[in-house]
C-alpha cells in the first residue's frame, strides 16, 4: 500500500470526528435493558438447533490491575489488594455453572481469551482453578484448533509463570507496552522496560508459545515521531507475530483516569496521524502486514492466512480468525456474541456479584439482531477485515439490491470518495489506501444508528483519528 | 424475516393463492375461486400461530384439514414413555389433517415452528364438493398417497448421510414444487427434530451436515442452507429417494 499521508487541514478537521470502533455493529451503546438472561438464554437454545451449531469461544475479563495507566479506557479496578481475586474467581465459577447448561455439550470450546484488568493478576494456580471450571463445565476442544490466549502485564509478571500458563494449554499471549519512551511511560503512569518485556516475549517462546502479540498506542501525551519510532524498531526487533497500534481515545468525561492526562500535551490530529503513518511505514518495512483498522500481522501468522482465505473476523477481541463461533462473555462488563444476538454483564462489580449471589445469570442489556442489523454488520465487518465491501457477495447472502438498499448512504460516501478515501465501483467499494487510515468514517456511513446523530450528539465514541 | 422464508402470494376473493393446494384442480374443473364461494365450501385463512403454538393436538375431534400458507409445521407423536416422535414437516401448499380422515380425530399433534398462516377447509364441506369434482378427488387421493409415501422415506436401513441427503433433496423439491428456491432455503426445523424425524442422534445430524459441507455439498450458515451439488445429493439420496 502506498505510504503518502496526504490529509490536509481541512480534511483532517472534517473527518476527525466521534465514531464506533466497530468491533461490534449495533455498537454496545444500542444495547437495551430489555435484553436480560431469558432472552440470551432462548438465544443460545436456538444456536443449539442450528444443523451445525457454532463452536464456542470464552472470553474471560480479569477487571484487576495494580496500578493505574492513565490512557486506560477499560474496564477495571485499581488494588493492591491481592486478595480480592479470590470471590472474584468464585463467582466466576459460578457464572460458568449458570451460563453452562445453556450450551449442548457436543459444541466444542476452540478459543479462550483471558483480557482484562490484567488477568496476571491472578496467580497461576487461580487461572488453573478457573480453567478447571471451565473443564468440567464446556468441552474444551484438544485439537489442534484449540486457541487460549492471555493478556499479560510485564511489569507484574514472573517470567516462570509463563511455563505455567502453557502448561494450561495457552499459546498466545499479549502484552501492553503502548510506548517505550521513557517521558511518555511517565505522563501515562506507566513505566515499563526495555529488558522485562523482551524477557516475558522470549519466556513464551522458550515455553512453546505459538503466538505473542504486542499492543502499542499512538496519540499518547508527550509522544513524538522520534520516541515512538525507536519503540516500533525495538518492537519489531522482537519479532512478536502480531503487534497491535491503537489510537488513544480522550474521553476523560468517561473513564475518570484520563483526567490525569493533560490535554495540551497530547498530539493534534495531523501530528497522531503522523505517528500512526510512522508506524505503518515502519512496520511494513520490517515485514509486517497491515491487516486492518490497528492490527498488524506477520506473513505467515494464523491472522494473515485468514486474511487470505476470507475468513477473518472483527469482534471485541480484535481481529481473530474465528468467525463461525458462538461467543460467550464471562465476568463483569463482558459482552457475548450468541446466535443473532450481543449482550452485556453489569460494568460494575457490585452489580455483577449480585447477580451471581442471587443465582441469575449476570445480562445487564443486549440486542437482537434485526435482519437490517445483520445487513449492515456484514457489511461493515468486510471492510474492517478487507478494507473492501464485494456488493455481489452482500447482495447474495442477504437477497438485496445493494445501492438500492443503502441509497441514503451513498450521498456520504460520494463525498469520501470526492475527498479520495474510498472508490466506488458498482461491485465493489473499496478503502484507497488513505482511506484505510479512516475506515471506521467509511464504516459510519453504513451505520444505521448513527443516521439520527450529529456529531456532538455522539459524545460516547472517540474521535475517529 | 429472512429473505429465504417461503411466503405464500396471498389470494383474494377472486384469486386463489399461490401455494394453493387445491387450485390447479378446481381451475381445471372449471371452478373457479368466487364459484367455490357460490357452493359455500369453507375456506377460511387462520393464523398466525406463533413459533411453539399448537395447531391441533392428538384426540382433538377432526373437521378439517388445512393448507400452510406460510411457515412450517411440524406433526408429532408421544409414546408411551413421554418420548416425541416427528412425524412430518409441512411447507407452504401442503396439507396437514390428511391422516385424520379416516376417523373423526387427529391422531397427532402438529405445532408451529414458526409464524404459520393456514388455510382450512371444512372437511365435510370439501368431501361433498369432491364428490361433484372428480379432478378434487383425484388431487385429494394425490395427497393422501403423498402423504403415506413420506414415511416410506425413513424406512429401511440407510447411512446418516443418505438420510440426511434425502431429507434435503425432498425439501429442494417441495419448494421447488411451490416456486420457490430449489438451492437455497431456511431450515425452519431445529437439530433435535431433524434428528428426531431421520431417527438419528443430534451430534450425527450436525456431524453429517458437516461431511456434506465439507464435500461441497452444502454451503450451511447458522439455519440458511444452500444446496451447492442438487446432482450430487440427488445421487446420495437415489437409494432412498428411487428417482
Amino acid at each position: 500500500m502506498s505510504t503518502n499521508i496526504t490529509f490536509d487541514a481541512e480534511l483532517l478537521q472534517r473527518y476527525d470526528q466521534p465514531g464506533p470502533r466497530y468491533t461490534s455493529y449495533p455498537t454496545a451503546p444500542a444495547f437495551v435493558a430489555g435484553f436480560g438472561a431469558a432472552q440470551l438464554r432462548d438465544q443460545a437454545r436456538r444456536t443449539n438447533q442450528e444443523p451445525i451449531p457454532r463452536a464456542l469461544s470464552i472470553y474471560v475479563h480479569v477487571p484487576f490491575c495494580f496500578s493505574p495507566c492513565f490512557y486506560c479506557g477499560c474496564n477495571r479496578i485499581i488494588t493492591r489488594d491481592t486478595s480480592r481475586s479470590a470471590p472474584y474467581l468464585q463467582r466466576l465459577a459460578r457464572e460458568i455453572e449458570l451460563i453452562a447448561p445453556w450450551f449442548d455439550r457436543d459444541r466444542e470450546v476452540v478459543q479462550v481469551h483471558l483480557g482484562g484488568g490484567t488477568p496476571n493478576f491472578l496467580r497461576p494456580e487461580q487461572i488453573f482453578d478457573l480453567m478447571e471450571s471451565l473443564h468440567s463445565h464446556f468441552h474444551l476442544t484438544t485439537s489442534a484448533k484449540r486457541d487460549f490466549s492471555i493478556e499479560l502485564d510485564p511489569r507484574f509478571l514472573n517470567t516462570g509463570d509463563i511455563a505455567s500458563y502453557a502448561a494450561l494449554g495457552f499459546s498466545r499471549a499479549s502484552f501492553g507496552v503502548q510506548d517505550f519512551d521513557p517521558v511518555v511511560q511517565r505522563a501515562v503512569n506507566r513505566v515499563q522496560s526495555v529488558e522485562q518485556t523482551l524477557a516475558a516475549i522470549s519466556a513464551c517462546r522458550d515455553s512453546g508459545f505459538r503466538s505473542v502479540n504486542v499492543d502499542l498506542i499512538y496519540g499518547l501525551p508527550k509522544q513524538n515521531l522520534e520516541g515512538f519510532g525507536r519503540t516500533i524498531d525495538t518492537v519489531t526487533q522482537a519479532r512478536p507475530d502480531r503487534i497491535a497500534i491503537y489510537g488513544y481515545a480522550h474521553m476523560p468525561q468517561i473513564f475518570k483516569a484520563q483526567t490525569q492526562i493533560d490535554e495540551a500535551e497530547l498530539p493534534d490530529p495531523g501530528g497522531k496521524l503522523a505517528l500512526l503513518q510512522l508506524a505503518i511505514d515502519r512496520l511494513t518495512a520490517a515485514g509486517y502486514r497491515h491487516i486492518g483498522m490497528d492490527h498488524f500481522a506477520l506473513a505467515d501468522d494464523d491472522l494473515s492466512l485468514a486474511q487470505d482465505a476470507g475468513t477473518l473476523h472483527r469482534n471485541f477481541m480484535g481481529y481473530t480468525t474465528h468467525a463461525d463461533c458462538d461467543l460467550i462473555g464471562l465476568g463483569v462488563s463482558a459482552i457475548s456474541h450468541i446466535g443473532d444476538s450481543f449482550s452485556q454483564n453489569p460494568r460494575e462489580l457490585p452489580a455483577w456479584e449480585i447477580a451471581v449471589d442471587q443465582g441469575q445469570p449476570p445480562v445487564w442489556r443486549g440486542l437482537e439482531l434485526s435482519f437490517d442489523d445483520r445487513v449492515r454488520a456484514d457489511v461493515i465487518q468486510q471492510l474492517m477485515c478487507n478494507a473492501a465491501v464485494d456488493v455481489t457477495a452482500i447482495e447474495r447472502r442477504h437477497d438485496i439490491d445493494f445501492w438500492n438498499y443503502f441509497a441514503t448512504g451513498l450521498t456520504r460516501l460520494e463525498q469520501l470518495a470526492d475527498d479520495g478515501l474510498v472508490e466506488l465501483g458498482p461491485r465493489r467499494v473499496a478503502a484507497t489506501s488513505r482511506g484505510r487510515l479512516l475506515l471506521r468514517i467509511i464504516a459510519m456511513c453504513f451505520d444505521n444508528y448513527l443516521q439520527s446523530n450529529t456529531p456532538a450528539a455522539r459524545p460516547r465514541y472517540s474521535r475517529v483519528i | 424475516m429472512s429473505p429465504f422464508s417461503p411466503i405464500a402470494d396471498d389470494g383474494d376473493e377472486l384469486r386463489f393463492c399461490s401455494t394453493c393446494a387445491f387450485s390447479a384442480a378446481c381451475i381445471e374443473q372449471g371452478y373457479d375461486k368466487s364459484r367455490l364461494g357460490e357452493l359455500h365450501v369453507l375456506v377460511a385463512h387462520t393464523g398466525p400461530y406463533a413459533e411453539g403454538q399448537h395447531i391441533f393436538r392428538e384426540g382433538d375431534s377432526f373437521d378439517a384439514i388445512a393448507a400452510v400458507r406460510a411457515g412450517t409445521v411440524k406433526t408429532y407423536v408421544t409414546d408411551s414413555e413421554g418420548r416425541e416422535q416427528v412425524q412430518g414437516f409441512f411447507l407452504p401448499g401442503e396439507v396437514i389433517g390428511l391422516n385424520a380422515i379416516s376417523s373423526e380425530r387427529y391422531p397427532c399433534n402438529a405445532v408451529a415452528l414458526d409464524p404459520v398462516m393456514l388455510c382450512r377447509f371444512s372437511f365435510p364441506d370439501i368431501a361433498a364438493l369432491a364428490t361433484r369434482m372428480p379432478g378434487l378427488q383425484q388431487q385429494l387421493f394425490r395427497l393422501l398417497s403423498q402423504d403415506i409415501g413420506k414415511a416410506a422415506l425413513l424406512a429401511g436401513n440407510f447411512t446418516a448421510d443418505e438420510r440426511l441427503a434425502a431429507f434435503l433433496v425432498s425439501l429442494s423439491r417441495r419448494y421447488a414444487a411451490r416456486g420457490f428456491s430449489r438451492t437455497r432455503f431456511r431450515l425452519t426445523m431445529t437439530r433435535t427434530d431433524i434428528a428426531n424425524y431421520l431417527r438419528l442422534a443430534s451430534e450425527s445430524v450436525s456431524r453429517g451436515f458437516s461431511r456434506l459441507q465439507h464435500a461441497g455439498l452444502v454451503g450451511v450458515d447458522r439455519r440458511e442452507l444452500e444446496l451447492r451439488d442438487l446432482p450430487g445429493l440427488e445421487a446420495m439420496a437415489s437409494n432412498i429417494l428411487r428417482g
